[in-house]
C-alpha cells in the first residue's frame, strides 16, 4: 500500500485561536476513511487544508505527489463535497455541471453528466432550476459535482446531510462501488453507524488534535471498550456522562 | 477559463433580469435626459456642443454608477452565496476568476453604451460631431468603467462582503464625481486645482468638454486627460494585485 494523501505536521490558527495543532495524518490509495470529531474540533479545516483550499500555516501536505502549493494539480484529481454548499440557483442541474465541467476541461461531458445525473437520480429533473431543488436534491447535485472530474481521491464533508433514509442508502451504495472502483474516500460525518458501515479507518481529532487512529478493532483496543463506535466516540472526547 | 467565469457571470445577468433591469434604467434615464435637452425651453437654448457635453456626461455617469453597484456583488455574492468554496475547489487560479469577472463588467458597459448609441446619434445630428461623440464616450467610458471595476474588485477581496463594498465604492465614486460636476463654480486654489487634475471623473469630463465644447478631436489633444486616466488605471490594477495576493495568503475561506 501507498499513502495518496499525506499531512506533516499541519497546524492552522485563526487568529490566536488554534483549529489544528500539529496533525500528521496518512492516507493509504484505495482507502474509506473516516474522519470524526465533535463540532469545532477542526475537521472542516482539516479538509480545507488537505484540499488546498486553506494553506497551512505550518507542516506540509502532499496529495498523489504533489504539494499543498500545487492547488489546480490537487484539484484535477480530488473531488470535494465541501462543508459550505452554495449553488448558482439560476442554473438548472445540468447547466451547473456543465460549469464546472468546463472548469475542469472536459471537452464534450454531455454524456458523463447525463450519466452522473443518473446515478445520483437526478436525470429527471436535468432541466429543472437548482432554486426548485429539495436540500436532499441539491446534496445529490454536490455530489454529481465532486464526480465530473473522475476523481481519484474524494473529500466528503457531511455528505448524506439532509438526505432521508433512501436517499442516504443511495449514496453510500454509490460510495461503496467507487470504493471498490478504487477511488479513495477521506469521509467526514456525524452518522457514527454509517461511518463504522462504510469506513476502514477511522481517525478521530478533538480540540484540533488527532487523538485516535485505527480501525475500528484497533480503537475499541484503545479504549479497552467492546462497544459501538458511538461510545468509543464519546470515550475519546470525553463526552461521556 | 476566463470565458467560462466571463459567461457565467453574463448568463447570471441575464437569467436573473439584472442587466436587463440596469439597461432599461439607463434607457429611462437617457430618454429622460434627451427629451428634456431637446424640449425645455431653456435647455433647448443651449448650443448643440453643451448640449452633447452634458449628454456624454450622463452617459458616463450613468455607467459609472451602475457599474459600481453591479460590480460590487460580483465576486462578493461567490462567498455570499457560499458558493466560492466550490469554484475554488476547481483547477483554477484567483487570477482567473477576477479577470472573467473583470470582463463581465465591461462587457455590461459595453451594453450600456450600445444603448446610449441611439441617443447620441439623435442629438448630435446636423453636426460634425458624432463619430467624435461616440468614439470618445467608448474611450473615456471604458478606462473610467475598467479603472473602476478593478478598485472594487480589490475592495471586495479585502472586505468580501457586498455591503461594505458597495457603501464604500459609492463613497469614492461621489468623492469624485461631485468635485468634477460641479468643478466650475467651485473655488479654485492649488489644492482644488491639484486634485481636479489626478480626478479620473474630472479628467473624463474635461476631455468630453475639450472633444465636444472645444473641436480638440485628436488624442494627442486629448492626452493631458486621457493620460490621467491610463495612471488611474494602472494604480487600481496594481491595488487588485495587492489584494489579490492578500486573499491568497490568508486563503478563500478567511474563517470558521
Amino acid at each position: 500500500m501507498d499513502a495518496i494523501i499525506t499531512a506533516k505536521n499541519i497546524s492552522k490558527s485563526y487568529g490566536s485561536q488554534a483549529a489544528v495543532k500539529d496533525l500528521s495524518l496518512e492516507i493509504q490509495r484505495g482507502e474509506f476513511f473516516g474522519f470524526l470529531g465533535p463540532n469545532g474540533a477542526g475537521k472542516t479545516t482539516t479538509i480545507r487544508m488537505l484540499t488546498g483550499i486553506l494553506p497551512p500555516d505550518q507542516g506540509e501536505i502532499i496529495i498523489q505527489g504533489k504539494n499543498h502549493t500545487q492547488r489546480k494539480d490537487i484539484a484535477k484529481m480530488i473531488g470535494v463535497i465541501p462543508e459550505s454548499r452554495g449553488f448558482y440557483h439560476w442554473m438548472t442541474g445540468e447547466e451547473y455541471l456543465h460549469f464546472f465541467a468546463q472548469l475542469y476541461g472536459i471537452i464534450k461531458p454531455e454524456r458523463t453528466i447525463s450519466q452522473l445525473l443518473k446515478q445520483v437520480g437526478l436525470l429527471e429533473r436535468k432541466r429543472a432550476k437548482i432554486a426548485t431543488y429539495s436540500r436532499g436534491m441539491k446534496q445529490r447535485l454536490g455530489l454529481a459535482r465532486a464526480l465530473i472530474n473522475g476523481p481519484k481521491i474524494l473529500f466528503l464533508d457531511e455528505p448524506t446531510l439532509g438526505l432521508d433514509p433512501q436517499g442516504q442508502e443511495d449514496i453510500q451504495k454509490l460510495l461503496k462501488t467507487l470504493n471498490h472502483e478504487g477511488v479513495t474516500i477521506f469521509f467526514s460525518s456525524h452518522l457514527l453507524p454509517e461511518v463504522s458501515a462504510l469506513c476502514s479507518r477511522i481517525g478521530i481529532i478533538n480540540h484540533g488534535k488527532l487523538i485516535a487512529l485505527g480501525t475500528l478493532s484497533e480503537l475499541q483496543e484503545q479504549t479497552q471498550s467492546k462497544g459501538s463506535l458511538k461510545d468509543i466516540f464519546l470515550a475519546l472526547t470525553g463526552q461521556h456522562d | 477559463m476566463i470565458n467560462y467565469i466571463w459567461l457565467k457571470e453574463i448568463k447570471a445577468e441575464l437569467y436573473t433580469w439584472k442587466s436587463t433591469a440596469w439597461l432599461l434604467i439607463a434607457s429611462l434615464l437617457f430618454s429622460f435626459t434627451s427629451y428634456l435637452l431637446l424640449t425645455d425651453k431653456e435647455l433647448s437654448l443651449l448650443d448643440q456642443t453643451e448640449l452633447l457635453w452634458l449628454l456624454a456626461k450622463i452617459i458616463i455617469g450613468v455607467g459609472l454608477l451602475i457599474i459600481t453597484i453591479d460590480a460590487s456583488s460580483v465576486l462578493t455574492s461567490e462567498f455570499e452565496a457560499d458558493t466560492a468554496e466550490s469554484l475554488f475547489l476547481a483547477p483554477i487560479t484567483l487570477d482567473e476568476i477576477i479577470w472573467g469577472k473583470l470582463l463581465s463588467i465591461i462587457t455590461l458597459w459595453l451594453f450600456i453604451f450600445i444603448t446610449a448609441v441611439p441617443y447620441i446619434l439623435v442629438t448630435s445630428a446636423g453636426s460634425s460631431l458624432a463619430g467624435a461623440f461616440l468614439g470618445y464616450v467608448l474611450l473615456l467610458g471604458t478606462l473610467g468603467v475598467l479603472g473602476f471595476s478593478m478598485l472594487i474588485l480589490a475592495i471586495s477581496l479585502l472586505f468580501r462582503s457586498s455591503k461594505n463594498t458597495l457603501s464604500t465604492s459609492l463613497i469614492i465614486l461621489l468623492a469624485l464625481a461631485v468635485p468634477a460636476l460641479f468643478s466650475s463654480t467651485l473655488k479654485i486654489n492649488i489644492v482644488s486645482d491639484f486634485f481636479s487634475k489626478i480626478n479620473p471623473v474630472d479628467a473624463i469630463f474635461a476631455s468630453l468638454d475639450n472633444v465636444l465644447v472645444d473641436y480638440q478631436l485628436s488624442i494627442a489633444q486629448n492626452l493631458q486627460f486621457i493620460l490621467p486616466l491610463v495612471v488611474f488605471c494602472i494604480l487600481t490594477l496594481i491595488l487588485l494585485i495587492i489584494a489579490a495576493g492578500q486573499f491568497k495568503r490568508k486563503g478563500i475561506i478567511q474563517n470558521e
